[in-house]
């Protein structure tokens, strides 16, 4: 026969053995968020960064759960739950500070890197600028040097020349070397007469003197006297001649040209012997370098 | 009466035994509180993010002296336990304020830069 009296009371110890059991098994607050700031910790950045902190946050919550398995829900077991749940966002929050400091300096060496390089290009391109400044420089001076050095050739040649033949600065088309036909030519002639070749070889010596880029034309003029036609041809015959003695004097060809213009371009009136002996001429014009 | 006594007695000499046997925690208050003064000279007073921490590192600092006064040095040096973490987190929640702003100013000042070579090199 069983004793009720004895089974009520074990029912009753039953009871309160296993209230007793499942208060201890569950845990409380502060170990639920021990765990999950923890493994949240412990998944993220703060792995790599703050492994330190993290393995603190670990000893602290390893403590907490032996307390919890030894002791159950105890005051004490809770506050190093608490801290250990608190040194996990210590670790989480040192690592966000490291993530900070580490794209600041980044940021701030990439600007470095930017400033540098920026000023390396300025310095290349300043070196570049100056060089083609120099270069522009160097190539003025040599032009300059070279036109200074034509002008005084030129000066000189039309010095030269002055003491034997007419010279004049025309604007337009040059130097202009005027040669009295009849000191030249024989009337309706166009061989040079010899005293013509001693004063060609004054105006040979004086053009070779010349700027070395400057070129020339010889212009041969007749008067208006006889047929157009024998003028055109005289004058033409008698520039040529000119110009191959020149030649023959050392100017270079490809330097000189000849050109007839016969009676069209007179310079005094051809009503008068003189103004006729002025217009039988011969005109070397020296155009320099444009 | 008397066995009355030796059990009074017993009590007695056994709770000056407990409590004395558990010495005042002087280290940890002192350790939680020199973390207070560190998070308070990095501005975690001023700071939302560290605020709260704080406060309640300061509450808990003030909870355990009291246990201390008590004679409850155990109670105290658990109490200290959570002052020390949340003292160390305003702490660290502050340096990651000023980390953060740090940053913030140099990203700033890279992109303002950039953004005026830019617009110069269009002029």
């Amino acid at each position: 026969m069983i004793n009720l009296k004895n089974v009520r009371t074990g029912l009753v110890l039953a009871a309160i053995l296993t209230t007793f059991g499942c208060a201890a098994t569950i845990p409380p607050n502060e170990l639920v968020t021990a765990r999950s700031n923890y493994t949240r910790a412990s998944t993220g950045p703060a792995a790599q960064l703050a492994p330190s902190d993290l393995s603190t946050a670990k000893k602290t919550l390893d403590q907490a759960e032996a307390a919890f398995k030894e002791d159950g829900d105890t005051p004490e077991m809770r506050d190093m739950a608490y801290a250990a749940a608190r040194n996990a966002e210590i670790a989480e929050s040192r690592a966000r500070t490291m993530q900070a400091t580490q794209l600041k300096d980044q940021t701030n060496a990439s600007q470095r890197a930017n400033e540098v390089n920026q000023a390396q290009t300025t310095s290349a391109e300043l070196v570049k600028t100056k060089g083609e400044l120099a270069t522009q420089a160097q190539a003025l001076a040599t032009e300059k040097e070279r036109r200074e050095e034509a002008e005084r050739r030129a000066a000189q040649a039309a010095a030269d020349l002055a003491k034997f033949a007419s010279v004049k600065q025309d604007p337009v088309r040059g130097m202009v070397i005027t040669l009295s036909g009849g000191v030249l030519f024989e009337t309706a002639k166009w061989q040079l007469l010899p005293t013509a070749q001693t004063k060609l070889n004054d105006v040979a010596d004086a053009l070779t003197k010349q700027d070395k880029d400057s070129t020339m034309v010889v212009e041969g003029h007749t008067d208006s006297q006889g047929k157009d036609a024998m003028n055109q041809e005289l004058s033409q015959k008698r520039a040529e001649a000119v110009r191959a003695y020149l030649v023959s004097r050392g100017i270079a060809a490809d330097r000189i040209t000849a050109t007839g213009f016969g009676p069209g371009r007179p310079i005094a009136d051809n009503a008068s012997p003189e103004g006729r002996a002025n217009n039988r001429r011969v005109e070397i014009v020296v155009k320099p370098k444009p | 009466m008397k066995r009355t006594l030796f059990s009074m007695l017993g009590v007695t000499l056994l709770t000056s035994g407990c409590s004395a046997s558990f010495p005042p925690p002087t280290q940890k208050l002192a350790d939680a509180e020199s973390a207070q003064r560190s998070a308070r000279e990095l501005g975690a007073d001023k700071k939302t993010a560290a605020q709260l921490n704080l406060k309640l590192a300061d509450e808990e600092v003030e909870a355990a002296k009291a246990q201390m006064k008590a004679g409850d040095n155990k109670r105290a040096e658990y109490i200290l336990l959570r002052a020390k973490a949340d003292a160390e987190l305003a702490l660290s929640l502050a340096r990651e304020h000023d980390a953060k702003t740090e940053a913030a100013k140099a990203v700033e000042s890279s992109t303002s830069k950039q953004n005026a070579k830019t617009n110069g090199a269009g002029q």
